[in-house]
């Protein structure tokens, strides 16, 4: 009888050993792509090393973009059971999870022929991937932010090209509005589509300098010399540019409505692409411009305006071998290419020549290859307190709330209460 | 022994209710990012919240949201009940029909009056332009003159069944006898109302009243859905400005600060209406 048992637990031990042995490593990913192409993508990518990897899977955790940068990324990354990867924009979200202690430094594994798999500008001081000089984000995009898509047929309509300066610009709304359409919808119920583009707009008629000083509040708006820009988006509200309900409205059905043909141009980033296929009336067509020159004598009249976005592996995932494997896995050319053709600019090497990429996006792609700087969107670069107050700022001018001079008292004022870093 | 008993109970509290409220305390007296290690930084989230303008205004927002739901829901309430308290066939159906918006979750709702209100393919407006009437199809909650005014009125219609069934309740217990008597005694239906009726309705009228104000005060998932807030701060309640300063600018400290005056706030207004209210506290027949 006592052999018995000492058979039957050796049994049970082997059993338990064997299904251990086989178990899955599961590594769980968060993210915020929770629909259109960029989903698929991604899917295809995770399906795709699971195959290559057996016995390890891939848990996603998906959250509505909103719903993850405002409450679902943090409320993860203080749990007991933190995710092993996570989506992150670049920049200063990036340096405050180093800060924090969530980030892991990935110099050492990237120090081999990984690293060397991207762009250049990838892994530099401003790209907001690196803190310190060590890397903690593995890149899987570079989004432009904002640029202004346009309806095709809409201009031709109206006889209208792409407008190449300011001037133009106005003028077109002026005959858009003239004719009846709505020249341009924005959904800027959260501020930041409106609030992007405002910066951009900044950015081109401030110096470097003023823009950051006053970003960084180590000076006034003012004195920054930002009634200009708001000045402008007033120039837009009194050339009848933008849709009534621009403060009510969100930025997907924003987006939607550009697709439903209700307006004839939307300005937003190069993620609309994706959404292409969900949204757009049968026949619909469309292209792209970035934000016309402002004033030619400026040191970079034709910037762009973009970040990178990408994963960031957790200083204490629970599988940090095979999270790295993963990331390593997902900036493959193969699977850049993948990730490519779904609507992004992938920062690795070699993709852009081999990915079947639309010619929405073959456009971006050379408005990047053609600017004269890049300017990084200020919620990504600076405290979002402070960038939040210039895109309410610029909303009140551009909605004729309030005329540019009364935005930025009132922006000045705001930001002034607020605590320095 | 007696201890053991409550141990249970008090372990619970302390750690759901005391521990969250203690550390909330603290948290008002730090910078903290919800990333970051807080940092104190003493009195400074409150003197900030005293020149916040946006956090100022929201008390006035908030205040004409209560006024609104005070004659949108437990006024309005009271009068349906009114009108609705009789055992005539249809009567009863209608006061069902009048109670249903209560059984939608209010963040439900919220979705469902944003489709309706929407601009461009809202259906308000879709029969505002089909009956001709175009320049009346407004952006109703995208500017600030119309946006209050339309949370306040889907407040109304998701409260105003409640409160009547609530003064509905209470109208069945007063004594028809009293009626038949002042009837006999020649007074008209809005004599009796106002010299019956209502003073017998006071301690339900209190108590709607005070829910209403706690309520109001508490109001976060109707703005949130609807508004968020905007357009430019004109629907933000003390709620709203809290829940956005915290997670979308990242300022967990200087919103929890917030969150503590707004605690304070509806705690002394509580007290002085319960004050006030059991001072003149008694019925004269």
């Amino acid at each position: 009888m006592t052999r018995f048992f000492r058979l039957a637990a050796s049994c049970i031990t082997a059993l338990m050993a064997a299904s251990a042995a086989v178990a899955d490593t599961e590594i769980r990913i968060t993210h915020a792509m929770s629909s259109g192409a960029g989903k698929e993508a991604f899917d295809k990518i995770v399906a795709g090393f699971e195959a290559a990897n057996p016995g390890v899977t891939v848990k996603q955790i998906v959250f509505d973009d909103d719903v993850y940068s405002d409450t679902g990324l943090i409320t993860q990354l203080q749990s007991n059971e933190v995710p092993d990867i996570y989506f992150q924009w670049a920049g200063y979200p990036v340096q405050r999870d180093v800060e924090a202690g969530y980030a892991a430094d990935l110099s050492a594994a990237m120090a081999d022929s990984w690293q060397a798999g991207f762009i250049d500008s990838a892994f530099t001081a401003g790209s907001g991937t690196m803190v310190d000089g060590k890397i903690y984000m593995v890149p899987i995009s570079l989004d432009i932010t904002n640029t202004i898509w346009f309806n095709t047929a809409i201009f031709a309509e109206n006889n209208l090209t792409a407008p190449t300066t300011w001037e133009e610009f106005i003028a077109a709304i002026k005959v858009l509005a003239a004719a009846g359409e709505t020249p341009i919808v924005t959904g800027n119920n959260e501020l930041w589509p409106l609030g992007n583009w405002a910066s951009h707009v900044a950015a081109r008629v401030v110096s470097a300098d003023n823009f950051h000083a006053a970003f960084a509040q180590e000076k006034s708006f003012a004195d920054a010399g930002f009634l200009r820009p708001l000045a402008l988006m007033q120039e837009l509200h009194e050339a009848g540019a933008f849709n009534k309900d621009m403060q009510g409205l969100g930025a997907d059905p924003a987006m939607a409505a550009f697709f439903q043909e209700a307006a004839a141009m939307h300005p937003i980033g190069s993620w609309l692409v994706g959404s292409e296929g969900d949204l757009a009336v049968e026949g619909f067509t469309y292209s792209q411009f970035d934000t016309p020159v402002i004033d030619p004598t400026q040191a970079a009249p034709k910037s762009v305006i973009a970040t990178m976005t990408g994963f960031v592996q957790h200083a204490k995932a629970a599988h940090p071998a095979e999270a790295t494997s993963f990331l390593k896995y997902l900036t493959s050319v193969e699977a850049a290419v993948i990730w490519a053709e779904s609507g992004a600019i992938s920062p690795v090497k070699g993709v852009a020549e081999k990915a079947n990429m639309s010619d929405q996006m073959k456009g971006v792609a050379a408005m990047l290859a053609n600017a004269d700087a890049m300017v990084p969107p200020p919620d990504t670069t600076y405290p979002v307190p402070v960038a939040e107050a210039y895109y309410q700022a610029a909303a009140y001018a551009a909605s004729g709330e309030k005329s540019a001079a009364d935005a930025l008292k009132w922006l000045d004022e705001t930001v002034a209460a607020m605590p320095k870093p | 022994m007696n201890l053991l008993f409550v141990a249970p109970a008090f372990v619970l509290f302390g750690l759901f209710v005391l521990l969250p409220l203690v550390s909330s305390v603290f948290y008002a007296f730090t910078n903290w990012s919800g990333f970051s290690t807080p940092e104190w930084v003493g009195l400074a989230n409150f003197s900030r919240a005293l020149a916040d303008p946006v956090h100022l205004t929201s008390y006035l927002h908030v205040t004409l949201y209560i006024l609104g739901t005070l004659l949108l829901e437990v006024s309005f309430g009271l009068v349906m009940a009114v009108v609705l308290n009789s055992n005539r066939l249809g009567f009863s159906l209608m006061r069902g029909m009048f109670f249903s918006p209560m059984v939608l979750s209010m963040t439900a709702a919220g979705v469902l009056w944003a489709f309706v209100l929407d601009y461009r393919l809202g259906l308000l407006n879709s029969v505002l332009r089909s009956v001709g009437l175009n320049d009346w199809a407004l952006p109703w909650l995208s500017q600030g003159s119309t946006a209050l005014i339309a949370i306040m009125f889907v407040s109304g219609w998701r409260f105003a069944g409640f409160y009547m069934i609530i003064f509905f309740a209470a109208l069945r217990r007063i004594p028809r006898s009293i009626y038949e008597a002042a009837t006999l005694d020649g007074a008209p239906p809005l004599h009796q109302f106002f010299t019956i009726t209502l003073p017998l309705l006071r301690q339900q009228m209190l108590t709607c009243v005070l829910l209403a104000i706690t309520g109001g005060f508490a109001g976060f998932d109707l703005f949130f859905t609807m508004t968020n807030g905007g357009p430019f701060n004109a629907t933000d309640v003390p709620a709203t400005w809290i829940i956005r300063t915290g997670f979308d600018n990242n300022e967990l400290g200087y919103a929890t600060a917030m969150t503590v005056i707004l605690a304070v706030v509806v705690l002394i207004i509580s007290v002085v209406y319960l004050r006030l209210t059991e001072r003149g506290d008694h019925v004269r027949y």
